[in-house]
């Protein structure tokens, strides 16, 4: 167990070696001159490109960038961005808070959502009731989220704000701030929760009906347990595990959803600062907001691994 | 004796399109999917290109859906009709290409994992898991971002993030296949690489990559329409997504321009929707475990 | 009144094409405290039978008759007498223990499961005292425990609320033949103590025979023959009830000894060249070995039987002959050449020793008609002349006759023995010299058994084709082989003819092998030596 969970912990760490490093192949070896890059379509002086060159250290051979590189952002140092002209770090760690407490909510919800409704959906396939939920998972799952942000907005008019965390004017005790935070977080919300939950909708389903002709439920039902027993204890555990591994799987998905959504409603978080770093480009920003979402989704994933040991006795005991 | 296989090929292909007939969902995708591809392809012959140049407007901007223009027009004065419809071709050609790239990396990879074993397997599944891992639509926008704009671009970074899912689909399936006492059997026959490959291995995975394909197109789409909503596409071409951006940066939801919102997007929509039930049904058909479920 | 009556059973399973009819007006009945056996190849329709004992077939399933449990009728219970009846006053000890427990319980309380549901008092360490397991494996995962303590504790289950009938569904298959005879025993020996009805089924006549006081032979769903064990054994009346009583000879039976001194001995067996030998072959997996240095000849047109349990080491050994495993030392000489190492080398040694796998079904790819399996090899190697007719040819030779009818079959639309003959010609179509054999007709139903045997010692007669056949039935080894090495742990602990190693065993495996095969009907031979 300790054996696995450092080697876990080791692939992961040497996965995020690999993202930072991909990080510097894509925004400093691929663009050729990111300062070009980032000034394209702009009107710079000689001058300008050579300070902004040294500015990002890109004057130097390759290699020599690429030991600077490491080196400072192993000291969670990624440069200064180059439109807000501060720390990316700093950035990145004012608007981590938003995006966390969006995809969280949304995540939660849309698991036991779509879990619930993936459970009932398989024990009664062929159902009306399954059919209509299956469908309109699928449907949903077809759906671009940023569009259904869009719609659901166009939709519900004046009802919700169409944009932002907070208005200016809320009083500063906690309950009206949370109100209103709560209040800018409907729409966003329930943006991606309909696109996310579809996808562990089918995910549950399927994994249950394929657990559906398991000889151990025979030996239940033989038992003399009712249906819904049947179900409870022996079918949905055994269902739920190659979901959990799936729903962190599709974690990358809930990172992309945050992106648009966050866009959409200008959510002032990781996802909205993606955004206005590649519209510049703010090649510095993008950088640091690529490495810190995929760190975050290889870190989640260990975390999945690890919570799959504890439910799976069989991968626990080896 | 060619015949006698021949035959059995064509009373396979008989009996596969009778159960994929049977599902009525997959009939539904793959009668949406022609009429998309039709209307695709007969755009140019039907419709008036010039009506997408800007310099050439007769309607004002903003107009709602009326007689003249059925889909309103656009912040420009360009019909939605007309812009939805062309923007049919550039999703399809994109989702497409970019399918056919990642499809292609995906089942070299998975076979290669598979097959071979050792370390080459040993490292070509740990690049895998770290692809599959991180978060597609982060990566093609990095990428989407540092080279030029265009459709080459939006393609590659479509193609290059999306093959894990169908590597790892398809080295499972060979890990399958290759268990099974015939690939022995052919072994001891005295087959080397080359024969086991290609007459056991890739005729099992096959199917189901072609099965992944078409789920791959529907998800290939939806990240073309994201990519250029983010005004990461080619800003030269109309496609749904742009349009989209479009919408989005001139404020169609503050204009209550629903007319201007939903074309593109049920266009996205009817389409990923088509290329899924398609899949599916494929998939209960050509995949012999899912037989009789679902 | 009887404990089970089924009256006039008949059970139709509505499938895709039309109603399907799986048992056919079965009529039986067991008493209290007696013990009734049904036999039939797989197919039959006897675990169809079991499964409407407790009203547990799938929904599909249509079903005339009546199934009185103690006099009451199974299929007009009402569902919340059913679920009490399920498990308290039946129970079942479901075939392949392996899927029929729930993989994330503790098998502890899958046990107590039923007792808590039926309000029964009980302790399940007793229970699993009385299957001779230690109260400590109630906290084991079913991942955890070997088969046969699976079995164990699926029995421990079924007796749990202390029912007066237990159906055991193959209780024993999958299991190896010491194993298949402890659980046989704690069976046996629970049920007697309890005064329990069992219905026992089983494919296996002998399991049958050694443990029921009566048996009904079940074939398409109808039973052919019933009475008690001892009579239909010994004199069976029903052609199939004698095909299956033949499928399981008994060592040490003259007439199922089908190797006639002449093929035997024609002159003498040392004088015939040697065609394969091993010598100190060793294959270590990492740190376990599971070949450990063995010696093994071949001789031309003799065929050797390899038998051992499994994870003795048979299958690697014979991996390693062919030359799909690298030795990691020892080596393997054809003809007293060394094996080649080279890709093409190996290709060449590959036309003289040919495999025929276990399971036929698996062997054959199932897009592949039965023309390109049998050319595969004459395609891989690119022989020359007429393809088709070497094809046919082969075919001829596996005893498919006309060739041609077979040409464009798929494998799923023969049968199991039919299959088995398409391996064996995709291997005769490359004119080999000798045949390894796994396990060559293990997964076939017992009927055919017999004419796949028959067709390899034909071939040796007809074609001078030597074979070493690998199994774990030593009744096969008497049926047809010429020679025995007995395999234990990687080694080769007896070798010698089949009289010298069945008849007079030397080694103390040896004996414990022979002392746990099911026997019936003939007087045994004398085992009791001392060592």
């Amino acid at each position: 167990m300790i054996r696995h969970l450092a080697g876990k912990v080791g692939g992961a760490l040497v996965s995020l070696l690999f993202v930072v490093a991909l990080g510097f192949l894509l925004f400093r070896v691929i663009p050729g001159d990111p300062v070009v890059a980032m000034t394209r379509g702009r009107p710079v002086t000689g001058d300008q490109l050579a300070e902004l060159r040294a500015r990002l250290g890109v004057d130097k051979p390759l290699d020599e960038q690429f030991v600077d590189y490491l080196t400072a952002a192993l000291r969670g140092d990624f440069g200064t961005s180059y439109v807000y002209s501060r720390p990316v770090m700093e950035l990145i760690g004012e608007r981590m808070w938003p995006t966390i407490l969006l995809t969280g909510t949304a995540t939660v919800l849309a698991v036991v959502l779509g879990l619930w409704l993936g459970i009932r959906g398989a024990w009664r396939r062929g159902s009306r009731s399954d059919r209509i939920s299956t469908g309109a998972a699928l449907a949903q799952w077809a759906m671009p989220t940023f569009w259904l942000g869009m719609l659901l907005s166009l939709a519900t008019g004046d009802l919700f704000p169409s944009g932002g965390m907070r208005y200016p004017d809320t009083p500063p005790d906690f309950l009206s701030q949370a109100l209103d935070v709560a209040h800018h977080m409907v729409l966003p919300c329930l943006t991606m929760i309909a696109v996310v939950y579809a996808q562990y909708l089918l995910v549950m389903r399927s994994s249950l009906l394929e657990e559906m002709h398991a000889d151990y439920l025979t030996t239940a039902r033989a038992k003399g347990l009712r249906d819904d027993l049947v179900r409870r204890r022996h079918a949905v555990p055994n269902a739920l595990l190659p979901t959990v591994t799936l729903v962190f799987l599709h974690l990358g998905l809930v990172v992309s959803g945050a992106i648009t959504v966050e866009t959409v409603f200008s959510w002032p978080g990781l996802g909205l600062l993606t955004y206005e770093a590649l519209t510049g480009p703010d090649l510095p920003l993008l950088q640091g907001t690529f490495v810190v979402l995929a760190g975050a989704v290889i870190t989640m994933n260990v975390f999945a691994d690890l919570l799959y040991r504890v439910l799976d006795p069989r991968v626990r005991a080896s | 004796m060619t015949a006698i296989v021949w035959q059995r090929r064509r009373a396979t292909a008989g009996a596969t399109w009778r159960e994929f007939a049977s599902q009525r969902s997959g009939l539904v995708g793959l009668v949406g999917l022609a009429v998309i591809g039709v209307l695709a392809v007969l755009a140019p012959f039907v419709t008036d290109q010039s009506g997408l140049d800007v310099t050439r407007l007769t309607a004002s901007p903003w107009e709602p859906p009326s007689s003249s223009n059925w889909l309103g027009t656009d912040h420009n004065g360009r019909s939605v009709l007309l812009l939805t419809w062309w923007g049919t071709r550039i999703s399809l050609v994109v989702g497409l290409a970019a399918t056919v790239l990642s499809v292609l990396i995906g089942t070299v990879v998975g076979i290669t994992a598979a097959h071979f074993g050792g370390w080459v397997s040993a490292v070509l599944m740990r690049f895998t898991d770290f692809f599959l891992v991180l978060p597609s639509l982060v990566l093609a926008i990095a990428l989407s971002t540092v080279l030029p704009r265009g459709l080459g671009t939006i393609v590659l970074a479509i193609g290059v993030t999306s093959w894990p899912a169908t590597a790892r689909l398809v080295r499972a399936q060979t890990l399958a296949v290759e268990a099974r006492p015939f690939i022995e059997r052919a072994r001891a026959l005295g087959g080397g690489h080359g024969h086991v490959i290609g007459r056991h291995v890739l005729p099992a995975v096959l199917p189901l990559v072609f099965v992944n394909t078409t789920l791959t197109v529907a998800s290939a789409i939806v990240a073309e329409s994201t990519l250029s909503f983010l005004g990461l596409g080619d800003p030269t071409r109309v496609s749904w997504g742009s349009l989209l951006h479009a919408a989005n940066m001139h404020g169609a939801v503050s204009q209550r321009a629903w007319w201007f919102l939903i074309p593109p997007g049920l266009g996205v929509v009817c389409v990923v929707l088509a290329f899924t039930l398609c899949g599916r049904a494929l998939e209960t058909v050509l995949n012999p475990r899912l037989k009789g479920e679902r | 009144m009887s404990l089970l009556e089924l009256r006039d059973l008949s059970v139709h399973y509505q499938g895709a094409r039309g109603e399907v009819t799986a048992v056919r007006s079965v009529s039986l009945a067991l008493e209290a405290g007696r013990t009734l056996g049904l036999a039939g190849e797989s197919g039959c329709g006897k675990s169809t039978v079991a499964m409407s004992v407790l009203r547990l077939l799938p929904r599909n399933a249509r079903v005339e008759g009546q199934v009185l449990l103690d006099g009451e009728d199974v299929q007009t219970m009402s569902w919340g007498r059913l679920r009490a009846v399920r498990w308290a006053a039946a129970s079942v000890v479901f075939q392949g223990a392996m899927h029929a427990l729930n993989p994330v319980h503790r098998v502890g309380e899958q046990i107590a499961e039923p007792m808590r549901l039926h309000g029964v008092t009980g302790s399940v360490s007793e229970l699993l005292d009385q299957v001779e397991l230690p109260a400590r494996a109630a906290r084991a995962y079913p991942h955890e425990l070997s088969g046969g303590q699976k079995q164990r504790v699926m029995i421990a289950m079924a007796l749990a609320c202390a029912p007066r009938l237990v159906i055991a569904d193959e209780p024993t298959t999958a299991l190896d033949v010491v194993v298949q005879a402890q659980v046989l025993d704690v069976l046996k020996r629970l049920v007697s103590e309890r005064d329990i009805g069992l219905v026992m089924i089983s494919h296996d006549l002998s399991v049958l025979a050694s443990t029921c006081d009566r048996l009904a032979v079940m074939r398409n769903g109808e039973i052919v023959e019933e009475g008690p064990a001892r009579e239909v054994i010994a004199s069976p009346t029903h052609p199939h009830t004698q095909a299956l009583a033949a499928a399981f000879p008994t060592v040490g039976d003259p007439a199922s000894r089908h190797v006639t001194p002449a093929d035997a001995e024609p002159s003498g067996a040392a004088d015939r060249p040697v065609l394969l030998r091993a010598e100190g072959l060793r294959v270590d997996y990492g740190s376990t070995k599971a070949v450990a240095g063995v010696d093994l000849e071949v001789r031309a047109g003799e065929i050797v039987a390899l038998v051992g349990q499994s994870g003795s080491g048979k299958t690697t050994l014979a991996r390693t002959l062919l030359g799909l495993q690298r030795p990691t030392a020892g080596r393997v000489l054809f003809e007293g050449a060394e094996l080649p190492r080279s890709a093409s080398g190996l290709r060449a040694y590959r036309r003289q020793v040919q495999l025929v796998l276990q399971d036929p079904t698996s062997a054959l790819n199932p897009r592949h008609s039965v023309y390109e399996a049998v050319a595969e090899g004459l395609r891989i190697h690119r022989v020359d002349g007429d393809e088709a007719e070497r094809v046919a040819e082969a075919l001829s030779h596996a005893e498919l006759r006309p060739p041609e009818l077979f040409f464009s079959s798929l494998p799923h639309e023969l049968s199991g023995g039919q299959r088995q003959r398409v391996v064996i010609a995709g291997a005769l179509a490359l004119g080999p010299r000798l045949l390894i054999a796994d396990e060559p007709v293990a997964s076939l139903d017992a009927s055919v058994r017999g004419e796949i045997l028959a067709l390899l010692l034909r071939l040796r007669r007809d074609l001078g084709l030597a074979a070493l056949v690998i199994t774990h039935d030593l009744g096969l080894a008497w049926t047809i082989a010429d020679r025995v090495a007995v395999m234990y742990r990687g080694e080769l602990v007896e070798q010698g003819t089949v009289e010298q190693v069945l008849l007079s065993p030397q080694h103390e495996y040896t004996r414990t092998l022979l002392a746990a095969v099911p026997h019936h009907g003939v007087p045994e031979p004398d085992r009791t030596g001392t060592p």
